[in-house]
């Protein structure tokens, strides 16, 4: 009873302490349940787009003496299959064709064949660069057809073993970018699959092939093998380790039906595999990202409804003298913490689904029913701890210390600092923090550990550490530096008041001084938000700067346009792109294929002064200098060649070794020796494959070879979409080249750092830091002064005009807000550093340097001193004329 | 003795709220105190003195009738400096000590922190209070906070000190000790002095006596005891 009438009592006259708390619960609430929904859209995002990546989901390979035929009605009878085809598989001795006077021979290699409709059954296995569209007819890889200068309509000779060459006419020449998988050793475990795909591969139409080859495998069967390519149906959970469970759960269990007569190659899981790993780097983000925010919102709703903590004590020393006990005055402040938990959940709930809604369209807090259910219940069941924090916590503490006398001093003279400071928790949370970064900056620190193919995902918590104790140690820090600078520094912050404080400035810094438990707190809690706020800023601009510069760095740059095979360009074919609309500049850049020793590695020959912008080059992608010193060597030393680390190993280099290639001349087309200098290491090249490639100087390669040909031409646009640009090239150049641009390359990029897609938890994230940091700062420093309005009142009732109790209010505020902002900055820079630094592997390659969004840190600045300025305007305002109630006190 | 009254209250009235609720705090009143007069405003609780009090040290307008100071100039004149107000309850700053509490109204007319200083711990030893000088309020008993106010009182050197019930939360020694301290004050400086109480042992010291009830002045009584 005595609980009901004292809730009806607070509703109706303590409405303050009610509101804020919450307030301050709807927002902590409203964030994780954000974060859920983040969570749920970027997993079921990544299980979709790791699906779509694969071209082929099942390659079942028909054991030596099954019939192939069985296998693929068993494997088109298997429920969740939508289409099956077989694919033959033949070796060869190598291929043959002439070309001008020559004839050029290639390698060993494979012979396949496909069934009608193969190419469109399996978008994405093989792409037409020249010749004949829709992947029908004769079809050369396009390595093979640069190996043997052919082009379409040419004739090749396939070598068979033991039996004459065959004849065939190319009709297209085709990539084909999922070679890894589509020539797996199916069955064999992931460590033993060959470390390369075939460089040299016909496709046959499945008539050609049996013919042709067909005497072949008759003879000779462990030279063939036959495939059943299966496409499944991607409607998979949302979860990529779920997708993954099912997937290949579903690859065994059609093996164990197959009873031996096949194996399956499980493309699917294997991409859901790599998918796991990014779902569990987009939980981490949000650990590191989502979770203080959480934190903070807890800090602030209990500072908030700390203000007034005095005057609750009397209501309560009151009570008491009517006779309540403490369980009672406990039970009361229960029923206020849960109603303010219940009706701040229930606003935190609404306004995450629509948060929710409007940020990634969708309205569910997790990645299937379970998770939405306990991202929902978690959520709530932190609101309700943030409430009982808030109020019963305390309420609690205080019944147990209370005396009808009431009021505790709340203003400390000598008070011994508290027990964190004695200890220096702060310093050793910072030197923790700092062992841990220490540690993740040298060699061997992985913070995801996937081996592929073992079911297991393990994360390295250890590095978690880092960033709780840089959190930890910061703000007590904080706490102490501006503890510190109130209790000892008052001489020279009496002297900076001066100038707008006047005669009051040693007065106004004795207040602050003693109220210096409140200010360090004030402050402490700006900076915790600016540090939020500043890092998550600064971690999701580098973040996105950094995925922009991946999709770059696979795509070359806006717009790509690579030369067909067979088509020789010179650099002056840039001209005839320059004069598209929408182009800004066109940087050749040579593509050959050079040997070292017997290996055939990618050759970029580049223009030295003009590469760094043109491919926007970024230091960390080079080892042995920034990109500016490799390319000023090269450009002094044309002879000059960047390896890759690989290629040092394995051939002892060291700087300045000279390295001999085997180049093809343009006129001979024979290969020659051509000398270069080993001068430093790309790890990574605009265009350039992930493993080994050289980059040289492009007169130095043209006058060796004979030939300026030009590869490639990366296109920068004048802020025109990439994509219409690149539509406007491929209607230009036709089938003469292939034009990519990356906008296409964004969407289909397979790397950890745009798997997760930030945006939506960015738009989150700065949407609640900017609330935060206007509760922080405004209503923190407002609800302080409002606390402080009888200390006010006394001292405009001795005469202190508006300017002079502005001096107060606007030395504290200043104060706070500067104090707060500059250590909060500081935070923010030590944490991204450090966050960038433990969540390598979300980075790769890693930051030149951070990005900073200027804007926004700049708007939420704007908003922090509107908010403080707001606060110190109402307060001055209130006390222009000492209020009546307040006279009454005194 | 000036014969300009230092305040003067033409028909002023005060009602707080307004319609049905409305509460008549202060009946239209005529009054004046001039220079070094000491005067004792008796009434029991809610007949409307601090009302009055208010009013006089222009902390407060009346709703009708007008409130001037001939002596002393506009209300923008009154503080700090010319009027001082000792309030009923504690009124000292929290986060100030006593000696910082005692400069205020000086610092608050630009007299410099040493020279506050100094003039804040002469007032203080003039009422014997030189040992609380740099105790916090919190570390006060009621009695010595309000000498400590009476002393923050006088360091402008009023001509016009209102108290408001300064003995109201006081024991009667403690409550003797800050009625002393203030007439000791007034007699020094000859400032006038108005205070309000309800303790007729208090009023006895008075020159006049002005009693009230139910907002009602009237400022014919000469002595109290009468
Ligand atoms: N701010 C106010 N609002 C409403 N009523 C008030 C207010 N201040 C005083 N009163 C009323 O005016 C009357 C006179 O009050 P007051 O001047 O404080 O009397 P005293 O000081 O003699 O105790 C009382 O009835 C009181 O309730
Ligand atoms: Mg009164």
């Amino acid at each position: 009873m005595l609980v009901l009438t004292w809730l009806r009592g607070l509703v109706l006259h303590r409405r303050g302490r009610l509101v804020a708390t919450t307030l301050g619960v709807a927002v902590a609430v409203a964030l994780l349940a954000s974060i859920g929904t983040f969570l749920s859209s970027t997993t079921s995002s990544m299980t979709e787009r790791a699906a779509a990546r694969v071209a082929v989901d099942w390659q079942v390979e028909a054991a030596r003496g099954a019939s192939p035929a069985t296998v693929l009605s068993q494997v088109r009878r298997e429920p969740g299959v939508q289409r099956a085809l077989p694919v033959a598989f033949a070796e060869t001795t190598g291929f043959q064709a002439r070309s001008g006077g020559t004839v050029q021979h290639t390698g060993p290699g494979k012979v396949l064949g496909i069934p009608a409709g193969y190419a469109q059954a399996f978008p994405g296995q093989i792409r037409t660069l020249a010749g004949r569209q829709g992947g029908t007819g004769v079809l050369l890889a396009q390595q093979t057809a640069a190996n043997l200068h052919a082009k379409p309509g040419d004739t090749v000779r396939i070598g068979r073993a033991g039996l004459p060459d065959a004849q065939v006419r190319v009709d297209a020449i085709v990539d084909l970018p999922q070679a890894d998988q589509l020539f797996q050793k199916v069955g064999a475990p992931v460590g033993a699959q060959a470390t390369a795909p075939p460089d040299n591969v016909v496709l046959l139409p499945a008539g050609t092939y049996q013919a042709l080859e067909g005497p072949l495998v008759t003879r000779r069967p462990d030279l063939g093998r036959v495939q059943v390519h299966a496409k499944l149906s991607h409607a998979l959970p949302g979860s990529p380790s779920a997708a993954y469970t099912q997937v290949s759960g579903h690859a065994r269990n059609l093996e164990t039906t197959l009873a031996g007569t096949g194996q399956i190659g499980d493309s699917l899981s294997v991409a859901l595999d790599g998918a796991r790993s990014d779902a569990l780097y987009a939980q981490l983000l949000f650990l590191f990202l989502g979770l203080p925010g959480a934190v903070l919102a807890g800090l602030l709703t209990a500072s908030v409804s700390s203000v007034g903590a005095g005057r609750r004590r009397r209501d309560a020393a009151l009570l008491r003298t009517r006779g309540a006990t403490t369980r009672q005055l406990v039970g009361v402040a229960l029923a206020e913490a849960g109603l303010a938990g219940a009706v701040g959940i229930a606003v935190g709930l609404v306004a995450a689904r629509i948060v929710g809604h409007q940020a990634f369209g969708t309205a569910s807090f997790g990645a299937g029913p379970v998770a939405a259910i306990a991202w929902g219940a978690g959520s709530a069941l932190v609101g309700m701890l943030i409430a009982a924090a808030a109020i019963a916590v305390p309420a609690w503490r205080d019944a147990r210390g209370l005396t009808v006398v009431g009021q505790r001093r709340q203003l400390g003279r000598v008070d011994r600092a508290p027990w964190w400071q004695r200890y220096g928790i702060d310093v050793l949370c910072l030197i923790g923090a700092g062992l841990v970064f220490w540690q993740a900056s040298t060699g061997g620190y992985q913070l995801v550990l996937a081996p592929e193919g073992v079911p297991q995902v393990s994360v390295n918590w250890y590095a978690l550490l880092a960033p709780v104790l840089a959190w930890i140690g910061g703000g007590l820090l904080v706490h102490r530096l501006v503890d510190l600078v109130l209790a000892r520094g008052r001489r020279p912050l009496a002297r900076l008041l001066r100038p707008g404080a006047g005669a009051l400035a040693t007065t106004v810094t004795a207040t602050m001084g003693r109220q210096r438990a409140l200010l360090a707190r004030a402050a402490t809690l700006l900076a915790l938000t600016a540090a939020f706020a500043g890092s998550t800023a600064v971690f999701n601009a580098t973040y996105r700067q950094q995925a922009e510069a991946d999709a770059r760095l696979s795509n070359g740059s806006d717009v790509t346009v690579t030369e067909s095979p067979g088509v020789s360009v010179g650099p002056s074919g840039a001209r005839a792109i320059s004069a598209v609309g929408g182009v800004r500049s066109v940087e050749p850049l040579q593509h050959r294929f050079a040997y070292v020793g017997a290996d055939l590695q990618d050759l970029y020959g580049v223009r030295a002064a003009t590469i760094e912008e043109a491919g926007a080059l970024q230091n960390g992608w080079f080892a042995g200098g920034t990109a500016s010193q490799l390319l000023d060597r090269i450009a002094q030393r044309p002879d000059s060649i960047l390896v890759s680390a690989e290629t040092v190993k394995d051939f002892q280099l060291r700087p300045g070794d000279l390295i001999r290639l085997r180049l093809q001349d343009g006129r001979t087309k024979a290969f020659r020796t051509v000398p270069f200098h080993y001068v430093g290491v790309a790890k990574e090249f605009p265009t350039a494959p992930k493993d080994s490639f050289f980059v040289a100087n492009a007169d130095y390669v043209a006058k060796a070879t004979g030939s300026d040909a030009v590869g490639t031409f990366l296109v920068q646009t004048d802020g025109t979409n990439p994509a219409t640009v690149g539509a406007r090239l491929k209607a230009k150049l036709g089938t003469s080249a292939a034009v990519t641009d990356i906008v296409d390359e964004r969407s289909v990029i397979g790397s950890n750092l745009t798997a997760v897609e930030l945006k939506g938890l960015t738009r989150i994230e700065l949407g609640f830091a900017f609330v935060l940091a206007a509760v922080a700062s405004g209503l923190t420093l407002g609800l302080g002064f409002r606390e402080r309005r009888r200390t006010f009142a006394i001292a405009a009732a001795l005469g202190a005009r508006s300017r002079q109790i502005g001096a107060f209010v606007w030395s504290e505020a200043l104060f706070v807000t500067t104090t707060g902002v500059v250590l909060g900055a500081a935070m923010a820079y030590g944490l991204t550093r450090l966050l960038v630094k433990v969540l390598t592997g979300v980075f790769d390659p890693p930051p030149d340097y951070l990005s900073v969004p200027w804007l926004s840190l700049g708007a939420s600045l704007v908003l922090v001193v509107v908010a403080v300025t707001a606060a110190g305007v109402v307060t001055i305002q209130a006390l222009r004329r000492p209020a009546i109630e307040e006279l009454r006190d005194l | 003795m000036s014969t300009v009254p230092l305040v003067r209250c033409a028909g002023a009235a005060r009602t707080y709220g307004s319609g049905a609720t409305a509460t008549v705090a202060l009946q239209p009143t005529d009054c004046a105190v001039l220079p070094g007069a000491r005067t004792a405003l008796m009434g029991p609780s809610g007949s409307g003195k601090s009302t009055l009090l208010h009013l006089m040290g222009g902390l407060d307008d009346p709703t009708r009738g007008t409130v001037e100071w001939p002596a002393i100039g506009t209300r923008a004149a009154l503080r700090p400096g010319p009027v001082a107000t000792v309030f009923q309850g504690p009124s000292l700053l929290p986060p100030l000590t006593v000696a910082e509490n005692v400069a205020l109204p000086l610092a608050l007319v630009d007299v410099g922190p040493a020279e506050a200083r100094d003039r804040a711990l002469a007032a203080l030893e003039q009422l014997g209070l030189t040992a609380l000088a740099d105790k916090l309020p919190d570390e006060l008993s009621g009695g010595q906070a309000q000498r400590v106010a009476v002393a923050r009182a006088l360091i402008g050197a009023p001509v016009l000190i209102l108290a408001d019930e300064p003995t109201g939360q006081l024991d009667r020694f403690h409550g003797t000790l800050v009625v002393d301290a203030l007439l000791h004050a007034a007699e020094r400086t000859g400032a006038a002095l108005v205070v309000a109480t309800h303790d007729e042992t208090v009023a006895d010291r008075f020159d006049a006596c002005w009693r009230m009830r139910d907002g009602l002045l009237s400022t014919e009584v000469a002595r109290c005891s009468s």
